[in-house]
C-alpha cells in the first residue's frame, strides 16, 4: 500500500462517437501515461472491449447502433469485469442510477473536465478487492478501523467522527489525485456541488490534525484539481 | 394566492350574470303584465258600462212608451227588482216638479235627450244613499211631457275591474315569485362550476402550468370559455418552454467550450513553475472559469428540478438527522470565520420528502447565511413544530434581505443589490426555491430580530 508511485501503464479503451471528446480523453489520458484505443461505435466497442484485456473503459451513454446501457449490459453478461466509467450528457438523477444500476462503476455528466475524468479512471484502476483490512497506513500514519483511532509516528490523533470518514477514504486511495466533488461524492455522499471552499475547509482541518508539527506532509494539494495523500509531493 | 374565498354566500349569487339576467327579465315581465292588466280592466269596465248604458235606455224608453197610469208600477216594479239599490228613479212633471221616486229634484247637469250621461256631482236621493259614481238618463214622454229620470251607480261596474286587476295581479305573483326563485337556484349551478374552474386554476396560478381547466359533457358557454382558457394555458406552455428551452441551451452550449477552456488553462498551468507571475494569473483565471462554470452546473440544475416530476425518492425523512449533517458540514467553515453557529433541532414528525434534495436545498441556505454574514456573526439552524406544521429556519444576523427584494432574489437570474461583490447570490436560492416547490412545501423571506435574514421552509405539502 506504501508504494503510492507506483505507475503501471494502464490499457484504456475509449467508446465514444464524438470524436472532439474522444480527442480530448485520449490526450488526457496519454498524459497519465496510459496507452488509450479509441472506437466510435458501439458494436465495434462492445467486439474490442469482449476480447481486448482493457483495464478499464469509458464509455458513452448515447451511441448510434449500440447504445451505452446495453453495450455495459452484455460485457457484464459476458464476463467483462474491467470498470467501466460511463459518460453523458444526460445530468438526470434517474439516469445516473440506471447507468450505474446496468454495470457501470462510475458517472460522469458531460461536459466534464478532464482532470477531474482522469482522477476517476485512476480510482478504477487501483480499486482494490474487497479485502477486509482491519488497519490502513500510509508512511508512518496509522488508521486503525476497529478502534477507530489515528496515530502519526506512535502519536494519537484525536478524529471527529467526520474526520475519520475523510481519512479513511483519504487513506484507502493513498496516492491518487481526488477531486472535491469525489471526496463530496464519497465521504458525504452526494451528488450535487456544494459550492463554496467548504470542502477545502474540512481538508485544512484534517491536514492541521495529520501533518501538524511534522516534517513530511502527507496531505497535498494538487493544484486547481484536489487533493491527494502520499508520502512524496 | 388571492386570500378570496372560494366560498361565497348570497352577494356572490347576486352578482352572477344569471341572476341579473333572470331579475332583469322579471322586472320587464311584471312591467308589461301590469300594462296588460290595465288594459284588460279598462276594456272590461268600458265594455260593461256600454251595456249598462245601452240597458238604462232601452228601459227609459220603454217607460217612456208605456200609458201614464201604469208608469208608477213600472217604476216601481223595476227598483224593487234592484236589490242592492244601484238603481233609482225619479219622475218630473212639464214643469220639472217632482211627481214620484227616489229623485226629488232633476239633476242640473243632466240633459233631457234620452242618452246617458255622467253626473260627477252624483245625485242627491230620498233613500240618502250615495252612489261612489253615477251615470243618468233623463227622457220627456211624447204625450203627457213628465220626465222620466233613471239613475244607476256604476261601482259595481268598477268593482268586476277591480275583481279582474286583483286576479290578474295574484297570477302575476304566483308566476313572477316562482320564477325569480327558480332562477336563484339555477344560477347556482354555473356558480358551482366557476368555483370549481376556480378551484382547478390555483395550481396553475402557483406556477403549473400543466394542469388544465374541467369541462363538462354539455358544451356549454362556460365549457366554451375554459376551453378557450385551456388553448390559451397550452401555448403559453409551449411558449414558456421554448423560453425555457433557449435559456438551458445557451448554458448547455456555453458549458463545452468552457470546459475546453477549463481543460486547456490546466495543462497549462501544470506545465508552468509554481509561484511565478504568469501562473499565479493562469491560476486566477482558472478559478474565474470555474466560478462560471459553476453557475452554468447551477442554471442547469434549476432547470432540471424544474423538470423533475418524480416523486420515487420521497419517503418519510428525518429533519434533524438531515440539519445535522448540514451542521456537520459547515460548522467548519463557520468556526473558521469566527461565527457562531448553532443547531436547534428538536425531535419533529417526520415529512414526505427526497432526502437528498432536502439536503442540497438547506445546504445552500446555510451556505448563503455564512457567506453573507460578517466574521464574528450568528446562524442558526433550526427545526421546530408550530401551527403549521414541520418548519426549517435558517437565521442569520447579516444584512438582511429588503423586503421589496425578498421575492426578487428567488427568481433565476436576480442578484440581490447588496452584496453585488459577493459571488452566487442569486442561483443557490433560486435552487431552493425549485427544490422547494417539488416538494409542494413552501419557502418564506423574513426578517430575523433584531437584524438579518430568516429564511423558512415549511414542510407541509400544499393541497395539490
Amino acid at each position: 500500500m506504501s508504494a503510492t508511485n507506483l505507475r503501471r501503464m494502464a490499457r484504456i479503451l475509449t467508446i465514444e462517437d464524438d470524436a472532439v471528446t474522444a480527442g480530448e480523453i485520449v490526450a488526457e489520458l496519454q498524459i497519465h501515461g496510459h496507452q488509450v484505443d479509441s472506437v466510435s461505435s458501439g458494436s465495434e466497442g462492445l467486439q474490442r472491449a469482449l476480447t481486448g484485456n482493457y483495464d478499464v473503459i469509458t464509455l458513452d451513454r448515447m451511441l448510434p447502433e449500440l447504445d451505452g446501457l446495453t453495450l455495459v449490459k452484455r460485457l457484464r453478461e459476458a464476463g467483462v469485469r474491467a470498470p467501466v466509467l460511463m459518460l453523458s450528457a444526460l445530468s438526470d438523477v434517474d439516469e445516473r442510477i440506471r447507468g450505474l444500476r446496468a454495470g457501470g462503476d462510475d458517472y460522469m455528466t458531460k461536459p466534464f473536465a478532464p482532470d477531474e475524468m482522469a482522477a476517476r479512471i485512476e480510482v478504477l484502476l487501483r480499486r482494490e478487492p474487497a479485502q477486509q483490512e482491519t488497519v490502513l497506513r500510509v508512511g508512518d500514519l496509522e488508521l486503525d478501523l476497529m478502534s477507530r483511532a489515528a496515530r502519526r509516528g506512535g502519536a494519537q490523533i484525536e478524529l471527529l467522527p467526520l474526520e475519520f470518514r475523510l481519512l479513511d477514504y483519504l487513506m484507502r486511495h493513498s496516492g491518487q489525485v481526488l477531486t472535491r466533488t469525489m471526496i463530496f461524492e464519497a465521504v458525504w455522499g452526494y451528488r450535487f456541488d456544494p459550492g463554496t471552499n467548504v470542502i477545502d475547509v474540512h481538508m485544512a482541518r484534517l491536514r492541521r490534525k495529520v501533518d501538524a508539527g511534522q516534517s513530511l506532509s502527507l496531505i497535498h494539494t494538487v493544484r486547481g484539481c484536489g487533493y491527494r495523500l502520499g508520502e512524496s509531493g | 394566492m388571492s386570500a378570496r374565498p372560494l366560498v361565497g354566500g348570497f352577494s356572490e349569487l347576486w352578482r352572477t350574470s344569471t341572476t341579473r339576467l333572470i331579475l332583469g327579465y322579471g322586472a320587464l315581465f311584471a312591467a308589461w303584465s301590469i300594462m296588460l292588466i290595465g288594459a284588460i280592466s279598462w276594456e272590461t269596465a268600458r265594455y260593461l258600462e256600454s251595456v249598462v248604458d245601452r240597458i238604462l235606455v232601452q228601459r227609459v224608453h220603454f217607460l217612456a212608451a208605456v200609458e201614464r197610469d201604469r208608469l208608477p208600477d213600472l217604476l216601481a216594479a223595476s227598483t224593487a227588482l234592484d236589490l242592492r239599490g244601484v238603481l233609482s228613479f225619479g219622475l218630473f212633471d212639464a214643469d220639472s216638479r217632482y211627481v214620484l221616486g227616489d229623485i226629488d229634484r232633476l239633476p242640473a247637469d243632466l240633459p233631457v235627450d234620452g242618452e246617458v250621461h255622467p253626473l260627477p256631482r252624483g245625485v242627491a236621493r230620498l233613500s240618502g244613499q250615495r252612489g261612489s259614481r253615477t251615470r243618468g238618463v233623463a227622457l220627456r214622454r211624447a204625450g203627457d211631457n213628465l220626465v222620466i229620470v233613471l239613475v244607476r251607480d256604476y261601482g259595481a261596474v268598477d268593482r268586476v275591474g277591480t275583481i279582474i286587476r286583483g286576479s290578474l295581479v295574484w297570477a302575476l305573483s304566483l308566476t313572477v315569485i316562482p320564477g325569480v326563485l327558480g332562477g336563484f337556484l339555477l344560477a347556482r349551478g354555473p356558480l358551482r362550476r366557476v368555483r370549481g374552474i376556480e378551484a382547478a386554476i390555483e395550481p396553475i396560478m402557483r406556477g403549473n402550468l400543466r394542469a388544465r381547466l374541467p369541462l363538462s359533457p354539455r358544451h356549454d358557454e362556460l365549457d366554451m370559455l375554459a376551453d378557450i382558457v385551456n388553448r390559451m394555458l397550452d401555448q403559453l406552455e409551449r411558449l414558456l418552454g421554448e423560453v425555457k428551452g433557449v435559456s438551458d441551451n445557451i448554458a448547455h452550449d456555453l458549458r463545452t467550450p468552457l470546459t475546453r477552456l477549463r481543460a486547456q488553462l490546466y495543462r497549462l498551468q501544470r506545465e508552468r513553475p509554481e509561484g511565478e507571475q504568469a501562473t499565479l494569473l493562469i491560476e486566477r483565471c482558472l478559478g474565474e472559469t470555474d466560478a462560471l462554470l459553476d453557475r452554468f452546473r447551477a442554471l442547469l440544475r434549476i432547470s432540471e428540478l424544474e423538470d423533475l416530476h418524480r416523486r420515487a425518492g420521497f419517503r418519510q425523512v428525518d429533519l434533524t438527522e438531515i440539519l445535522r449533517r448540514v451542521h456537520e458540514l459547515y460548522a467548519p467553515l463557520a468556526e473558521d470565520k469566527s461565527m457562531e453557529f448553532s443547531l436547534q433541532a428538536t425531535a419533529v414528525p417526520t415529512v414526505n420528502a427526497d432526502a437528498d434534495l432536502l439536503f442540497e436545498a438547506v445546504t445552500n441556505l446555510v451556505s448563503n447565511a455564512i457567506k453573507f454574514t460578517p466574521e464574528g456573526g450568528r446562524v442558526v439552524l433550526r427545526t421546530r413544530t408550530d401551527a403549521s406544521g414541520v418548519r426549517i429556519d435558517v437565521l442569520d444576523n447579516g444584512p438582511g434581505i429588503a423586503p421589496e427584494e425578498r421575492e426578487a432574489v428567488l427568481q433565476r437570474f436576480y442578484r440581490a443589490q447588496r452584496g453585488e461583490n459577493r459571488p452566487g447570490f442569486g442561483l443557490g436560492l433560486s435552487i431552493v426555491a425549485a427544490i422547494v416547490k417539488l416538494h409542494g412545501f413552501r419557502l418564506e423571506i423574513g426578517a430575523n430580530e433584531p437584524t438579518g435574514t430568516r429564511i423558512t421552509i415549511y414542510c407541509s405539502a400544499l393541497p395539490a
